[in-house]
């Protein structure tokens, strides 16, 4: 007999009040110092001991991924690992964060998570571009997002996220719900919770009230109707009236107006009209729009927590390799959070500051716990995951590996160079399009991404690799190697160049190994081989 | 609930141990000179351990008519009543069980295929009802579930494989779907064949040298081992980049699977020109060097307009390209291990509309299935004299995949697991047709 829980959407409450919670450190504690007092905390408990931390080359690496969407230049990892001063790691932090690339790599991270995986569109990327640089709150993107006007031209772009799943009021809920409150709510379509009193078909019929009079116009506009409401069958058979009622359980009651079958009757043929005409004016905008109901309870504070938990938990899963609460979108009392003070610090301090999620990218990456090595000293099993002792290994997004192999591949002197100079951002934009065709044919990571046998296919016998990457010109890195005479120097360069760092003594004799081999059938194709093999390798792939 | 090890998301037998066994142990030499030798060809030369496969492996070749094609045009044909159509049934080789007109060849070899007439899968649209039939289950927000292929391939298919586990064709524009591994990972994806009859970036460049294509492999391993040691990843998404560049060379080998050139001049004429008729024979080769699940799409079977020509010519390739494949499969002997599905994501509509077309249609409709596990000639369900309901025997999606599971030895109530929450491979509650099951 199988288990009967199947649908084990253990969608509970979870119990956000504080009661019984131990204090949480002080507002005015840096972020930085608050995760690694909470992380510390965690490693005792667990009888767990954190793994050393990475060295500087390493950790410019982690670094400028992170926070730039590509591995560093040579000459970025030679400045940093010569510095002396001893604020370089907030040095370098803020330099990456002030850097072009910043804006581009949030927005491309944002997108992921948004949209780019149901679509590419370009000005919901321009919007989330010019968000970036702006440092736009984290709270005025996700009310732009929800209720952005269409006569705003700097709104509008925001749209797109709701117009994408306009079609399906499941995805509309259930997406909404996924990424702004961590919270999936589609289990509870069907039924109630079968273990928890707490969690009703009502939570999830009351998300979807809030959808359930958006439409997309002819016009490709998004409107709402100015009625309509979802009824639902309890398991009992029982129909209900689905309320107005966001996850906290908090309601909006919808003021009673007084209307004439004639007004009715109006409304109906002004929805139909923008619903069929694509020459109709702009639509009527109701007076009661449950959308912004639902921005407006999401975001006061006795109901924010659903809010601020999630996002703060996004951010950390990106940066850190897995969530606080892990997976994401199950934030409920049944997936407890590996370190529950620390979110909830973390999420009244978001709260406190305004949304501002570049203010808490610094604060973890200036954290000691996330400038752990991602190898485990000692045999056996390791540290468990969710006690974040070791550092993680990251798969790059299709983009941040397109963008390093740009940079991988390109003669160091000129990359290391442009990146210094006054044109960089210009440059940048510039490899960020020509990323696209690479980045296109990566496979986008899901939660449970794996790399396919296609990509190493890909790599393995696809022109563009060959003839672009591996070119023998004076701008690629192929070329300036094939300049150099001394044979250790050479391996040495191509190791730093991609690897940042250099080859150990059984990488280079092997790799002296190979070229002594090949060099037979021909310099320029052995070293061709030899950057290949470089460029392949899981650890310019993943970031770790 | 706390995780213990990032390895935990799919904890059912994941190191492949206790996969439904692909060899036995009367087998194991010969298993153990599968794994070493590198390529499928290689092991096709070898007729003990060939045999060993036709012998032992299971496999599957799915036929999607995608669009929908019409149950009273193929396998339910309703004479003389309103929703009849022009066409008339023709007695098969079977007693008792008639076909349509349309499918003259197959009316001769239904010895080995089971009709199952009584699907009521309740999605009407192309999209949703393509998802429904991929995948036996409706779909669920928040969860990618994988499709037939990915479940067969992680069932039927060797961790340690050379070849390609999953592969599809679908070389029509119209309806395009790639399949989906969902939440088993990329290590079941499909190879998806959608511009040509090769796989893409599956032939060497010419100017890159066999030689430095291997050397420059052996060298990227050695980084990879140095730099894999001591590290963890979540899902082990480290392990398979690994893997998947291990493969590169096992399924470049395969490249020549994919030439049907290589075959003789009879057998390639028996299947003839047709594009539908070539990928089966290349359907026939995958199978034959252990590939477990192919699909092969034929499109575009969506007949709004026009139902009654656009099925005479479907049907006929359909008839051919069905035909020729079964009595290939059986004389290799490789039929009783090999299960041939025809499917769509919907039937169509009994009534005739204005131009004279039928539309889509997912209350009652049919499906096949022949060869490995099933009971042939039987005929299972039944819909009422216009077609416009099932009188009996009514299943959906979820029986006919716990059905497919059943007749290839899969344990068809097997649950995966995503953290703690199981997810059974047939749909909740879904019991298999056990009248079609030999």
């Amino acid at each position: 007999m199988r288990s009967r829980w199947f649908c084990a959407c253990a969608l509970l409450l979870a119990t956000w009040s504080s009661a019984g919670a131990a204090e949480l450190l002080p507002s005015e504690t840096p972020i930085n110092v608050a995760i690694d007092h909470y992380m510390r905390l965690g490693w005792t408990e667990a009888k767990v001991s954190p793994a050393p931390q990475l060295s500087s080359a390493g950790l410019v690496r982690r670094m400028t991924i992170d926070l730039a969407g590509r591995i560093p230049t040579v000459g970025e990892t030679r400045a940093f690992v010569a510095s002396q001063s001893p604020t370089r790691w907030t040095q370098l932090a803020d330099r990456l964060l002030a850097s072009p690339d910043f804006a581009f790599h949030h927005r491309n991270r944002l997108d992921l998570l948004l949209l780019a995986s149901k679509k590419r569109d370009n000005e919901f990327r321009q919007y989330l571009l010019k968000a970036a640089r702006d440092n736009v709150s984290w709270d005025v993107l996700f009310r732009q997002m929800m209720v952005g006007r269409e006569s705003n031209k700097d709104e509008k772009p925001a749209l797109a996220f709701l117009k994408a799943r306009a079609g399906s009021l499941d995805d509309l809920t259930n997406d909404t719900s996924v990424l702004f409150f961590g919270v999936n709510v589609s289990c509870a379509k069907c039924h109630d919770h079968p273990l928890v009193d707490d969690w009703k078909q009502d939570h999830f019929y009351g998300m979807a009230s809030f959808f359930t009079r958006t439409y997309l116009t002819k016009k490709n506009t998004l409107a709402e109707k100015f009625s309509g409401s979802i009824k639902f069958k309890t398991t009992e058979g029982k129909e209900k009236q689905a309320r107005f009622m966001f996850l906290t359980g908090s309601e909006v009651k919808e003021p009673e107006v007084k209307k004439t079958a004639q007004q009715r009757k109006a409304e109906d043929a002004e929805v139909n009209r923008q619903k069929k005409d694509a020459k109709a004016p702009p639509a009527k905008v109701p007076d009661f729009s449950p959308r912004a109901k639902l921005v407006e309870m999401a975001l006061r504070r006795q109901d924010r927590e659903f809010f601020a938990r999630a996002i703060v938990n996004r951010i950390w899963l990106r940066l850190m390799g897995r969530g606080i609460v892990d997976p994401p979108d199950q934030m409920h009392s049944a997936n407890t959070p590996s370190h529950p003070e620390l979110l909830r610090w973390l999420a009244r301090d978001l709260a406190e500051h305004r949304y501002d999620l570049k203010r808490l990218i610094r604060g973890i990456i200036l954290s000691d716990a996330y400038a752990l090595s991602s190898r485990q000293v000692g045999d056996g099993g390791g540290p468990p995951p969710e006690t974040f002792a070791v550092g993680s290994v990251r798969v790059m997004t299709p983009r941040q590996y397109s963008l390093s192999l740009f940079v991988a591949s390109r003669n160091p002197d000129d990359v290391s160079s442009q990146v210094r100079s006054a044109d960089w951002a210009k440059t940048r934009e510039t490899l960020e399009n020509e990323s696209n065709d690479l980045a296109n044919q990566i496979e986008l990571p899901g939660d449970n991404f794996q790399v396919s046998v296609d990509e190493a296919l890909l790599f393995s016998n696809n022109d563009r690799i060959q003839n672009n990457l591996l070119r023998n010109t004076d701008d690629r890195l192929v070329g300036h190697l094939v300049k150099m005479t001394d044979r250790q120097l050479m391996i040495t360069t191509a190791f730093e160049t991609m690897l940042a760092r250099k080859p150990a003594a059984e990488e280079i004799a092997a790799f002296v190994a190979f070229l002594t081999k090949r060099e037979k059938a021909g310099r320029v194709t052995a070293i061709q081989q030899m950057v290949w093999a470089l460029l392949t390798s899981p650890e310019l792939r993943f970031n770790y | 609930m706390a995780r213990t090890n990032d390895t935990s998301f799919l904890h059912d037998a994941a190191a492949g141990v206790s996969r439904r066994g692909f060899l036995g142990a009367a087998a194991a030499g010969a298993a153990a000179g599968f794994a070493e030798d590198m390529t499928v060809l290689d092991v096709l030369k070898n007729p003990a351990i060939a045999a060993e496969v036709k012998k032992q492996q299971k496999h599957v070749i799915l036929l999607w008519l995608a669009g929908g094609a019409s149950q009273l045009e193929t396998w339910d044909p309703k004479p003389g009543r309103p929703t009849g159509g022009p066409f008339m049934p023709i007695k098969t080789n079977v007693p008792g069980v008639e076909i349509s007109e349309l499918l003259p060849r197959m009316a001769g070899r239904m010895q080995d295929t089971a009709i199952i007439r009584s699907l009521s899968t309740g999605i009407g649209d192309h999209g949703g009802g393509a998802a429904l039939m991929e995948t036996g289950r409706r779909k669920e927000q928040g969860l990618q579930y994988p499709d037939l292929g990915a479940i067969i391939s992680r069932e039927l298919g060797r961790a340690d494989s050379q070849v390609p586990d999953y592969v599809s064709f679908y070389t029509s524009t119209e309806g395009r779907r790639k399949g989906t591994s969902g939440f088993l990972g990329a290590r079941y994806a499909p190879m998806f064949l959608s511009e040509n009859m090769v796989p893409p970036n599956i032939r060497r460049l010419e100017a890159v040298s066999d030689i430095d294509h291997k050397e420059r492999a052996d060298l990227r391993d050695l980084l990879a081992r140095r730099f894999t040691q001591g590290r963890k990843s979540r899902n082990n998404v480290l392990g398979s980049h690994t893997s998947a560049y291990q493969r590169v060379r096992g399924i470049m080998a395969s490249e020549q699977l994919f030439n049907i050139e290589d075959e003789p001049t009879q057998v390639r004429d028996k299947y003839g020109p047709t594009q539908f008729a070539q990928q089966c024979l290349i359907a026939r080769r995958l199978v034959e060097a252990g590939v477990p699940f192919v699909k092969v799409a034929r499109a575009w079977w969506d007949s709004h307009g026009q139902n009654f020509e656009t099925h005479q010519e479907l049907c006929a390739d359909l008839d051919h390209s069905m035909h020729v494949l079964l009595e290939d499969l059986a004389e290799r002997g490789l039929l009783e291990n090999t299960l041939v599905i025809t499917l769509a994501e919907f039937g169509r509509t009994p009534k005739i509309n204005p131009s004279l077309g039928r539309d889509h249609f997912a209350n009652a409709w049919s499906t096949s299935l022949t060869g490995c596990g099933i009971k042939g000639g039987s005929v299972y369900g039944k819909t009422d004299a216009d077609g416009q309901n099932v009188a009996e025997g009514k299943i959906g999606a979820g029986q006919l995949f716990a059905t497919i599971f059943k007749a290839l030895g899969i344990d068809h109530e097997k649950e995966y697991f995503i953290g703690a929450r199981p997810l059974p491979i047939s749909d909740f509650g879904a019991h298999p047709v056990d009248e079609v099951l030999a």
